[in-house]
């Protein structure tokens, strides 16, 4: 394989899209790629990439491995597997925040500056598909919660008791409101990044710098 | 006592040798090691379990350590690496000998957080008590003589100075929490939060820039020039013509067409105060070859001494090679006098054959199945 060759690792479902979009603006062509098709991966040889599709979770390990030089990943799941990998960009599509939410009829009491007063969560269950970014926030406020993975679904937690309140994405926040939920406190805000392996970007480096700037360029980004 | 299902496993990251690749794996080191002693440095070997206090002094930070207590509660580590526990015996033991000292090793060292492995062979060299920029530019070319010694010649080894970072911080009076917010950043090479940080910073807009750029500095010398145009800074000045100078070693070594310069090697706060580099292989994810100058690291020991060195992680690199690592075929030795059997085996062994005995005598289905299996070239029936 030229030392030049491209693998770039790109997340099945919502953020596909806008990324074919944002890669074929910087110079790709890869408009055929999409994911109802069985396939997973795409070859172009005459730009001497290729495009793989996996799930959102696994990208960042694609990535880390180096089985993938780039990857497309939404810093929501970039910090919850927390691998070994260098973040080149912020795309800025995909834009959803983490927060704390609860049952409307368990809120705790606002402070003086209208914010909630968290401290009686501590020692409570939190349901998550984000252990890792759960657990680092309540430990910087100084709490102890014990969080419980699921893979979906999160919001049905708190309605059957299995934890008092659930950390998750939330984009709109009408899934929130559907089940009577309300957010008690935000975590951080998350959009679509391009990491690369940290063998990859030192050793294909022009290669990447070179789509990086077009990427930037193809987002608007600039030096805004 | 029959093994419940855990005594039947190994732990995760755990690895265990089959002959042919455990045969790869010494071919390999042996390679290494040949080419270590002929440049001078002797071969040392520290205890697997230290005082974590040794390996790790900041124990709240969160490790990568194997740890176990003692019968006394002190807490033990088994190494993560041989600089330090190299460090620690020299600034114990060899105080007197005369600078510099030249160590070689080879040996495993744990880390439990690993992706890959968890144990892994490390072969590396130390250059103990001196700071010339001759001493930078040894290790570094045997680390790139080594990798060809290994056969693997489309090695990159990137250069890097660790003076330079430092010294940016210090000229652009980046105040000292931001400098704390932007080393976690570059550890974790995190450029997009390193774009954000400086933007939202009150620096001038020179400072972003260079900033800015510095993770994108990339090539031959000419970056250095770049560098040395947006600063007059002592700190940066030195560490400009310190990599000038190793650059230029590097060629008299004839090794320079392997190397380039690279300001944007992004590691964590450790060890390392000057020159650092990573070597890199197509191919495999992870770098395979770490060093830099340490000068701090002795006086932690008591014996303040400039200190550079490389380790190369020859666990990563197996994979490249095919695994025939099997030892040279032999004979096998059979007969129905067991006597005449022996003396047979031990006449063949003394000249220097590798030889298996047959307790029994073989069919010829069964010789001929150990032929492939035994990696056997002759069958002797005496």
């Amino acid at each position: 394989m030229p030392r030049n060759f491209l693998t770039i690792a790109l997340p099945k479902g919502k953020l596909l899209e806008d990324s074919l979009d944002v890669l074929s603006q910087a110079g790709l062509a890869c408009r055929d790629v999409n994911e109802d098709s069985r396939k997973l991966l795409f070859e172009f040889p005459e730009q001497a990439a290729q495009i793989v599709i996996c799930r959102p979770t696994d990208i960042p390990t694609y990535v880390e491995y180096g089985a993938a030089d780039l990857g497309f990943v939404g810093k929501d799941t970039l910090l919850e597997e927390n691998k070994d990998v260098a973040e080149l960009l912020d795309l800025k599509f995909g834009y959803c925040r983490f927060v704390v939410a609860m049952p409307e009829e368990k809120v705790p009491p606002r402070q003086a500056d209208g914010s909630f007063d968290l401290t009686s969560l501590n020692h409570q269950r939190v349901a998550t598909k984000f252990p890792r970014v759960a657990q680092t926030f309540f430990s910087e406020l100084g709490m102890q919660v014990t969080p419980i993975k699921l893979h979906g679904n999160i919001e049905l937690a708190p309605r059957v008791g299995l934890a008092e309140m659930i950390v998750d994405i939330v984009s709109t926040g009408t899934t929130l409101r559907q089940n009577h939920l309300v957010e008690v406190a935000p975590i951080l805000e998350a959009t679509t990044r391009v990491i690369a392996n940290r063998v990859s970007y030192r050793m294909k480096y022009k290669r990447i710098q070179e789509l990086v700037e077009r990427l930037r360029e193809a987002q608007g980004l600039g030096d805004s | 006592m029959q093994r419940n299902i855990l005594g039947t496993r190994i732990p995760a990251g755990m690895h265990d040798f089959l002959p042919a690749e455990l045969g790869i794996l010494e071919k390999l080191e042996g390679k290494l090691l040949d080419r270590l002693r002929r440049w001078g440095y002797q071969k040392v070997l520290t205890p697997a379990l230290e005082y974590a206090a040794c390996v790790q002094p900041e124990l709240d930070k969160d490790d990568e350590l194997y740890k176990f207590f003692d019968r006394q509660g002190h807490i033990l580590a088994l190494r993560p690496e041989f600089t330090t526990p190299i460090a620690r015996m020299v600034g114990a033991r060899l105080r007197t000998l005369s600078l510099p000292l030249r160590f070689c090793y080879a040996g495993d060292v744990y880390r439990s957080s690993s992706a890959q492995y968890r144990e892994f062979r490390q072969v590396g060299v130390e250059l103990i008590g001196s700071g010339s920029a001759l001493a930078d530019a040894e290790v570094i070319a045997l680390a790139a003589e080594g990798m060809r010694e290994l056969g693997v010649a489309d090695c990159q080894l990137n250069l890097g100075h660790m003076g330079i970072f430092m010294g940016l911080m210090s000229e652009l009076g980046v105040p000292s929490e931001v400098q704390g917010a932007l080393e976690e950043k570059l550890a974790r090479k995190d450029l997009v939060g390193i774009e954000s940080l400086v933007r939202q910073s009150d620096l001038s807009d020179q400072a972003k820039e260079i900033l800015l750029k510095l993770p994108y500095l990339h090539g031959g010398e000419e970056i250095l020039d770049e560098l040395v145009r947006f600063s007059k800074q002592a700190e940066i000045r030195e560490a400009v013509n310190g990599l000038r100078e190793v650059y230029g070693y590097l060629k008299d070594f004839g090794v320079q067409d392997m190397v380039a310069l690279d300001l944007g090697i992004l590691r964590g706060f450790s060890y390392y105060t000057g020159v650092i580099f990573e070597g890199y292989v197509p191919g495999v994810g992870f770098p395979v070859v770490e060093g830099g100058r340490y000068d701090a690291l002795y006086g932690d020991f008591g014996f303040p001494q400039p200190a550079t060195g490389f380790a190369i992680h020859l666990g990563s690199l197996l994979g490249l090679f095919p695994h025939d690592g099997l030892e040279p075929a032999g004979v096998l030795v059979y007969g129905a006098d067991r006597s005449e059997v022996i003396r047979r085996a031990q006449a063949l062994r003394s000249e220097g054959k590798r030889v298996e005995m047959a307790f029994e005598v073989v069919s010829p289905e069964v010789e001929e199945r150990w032929v492939e299996e035994k990696n056997i070239s002759r069958v002797e029936k005496v």
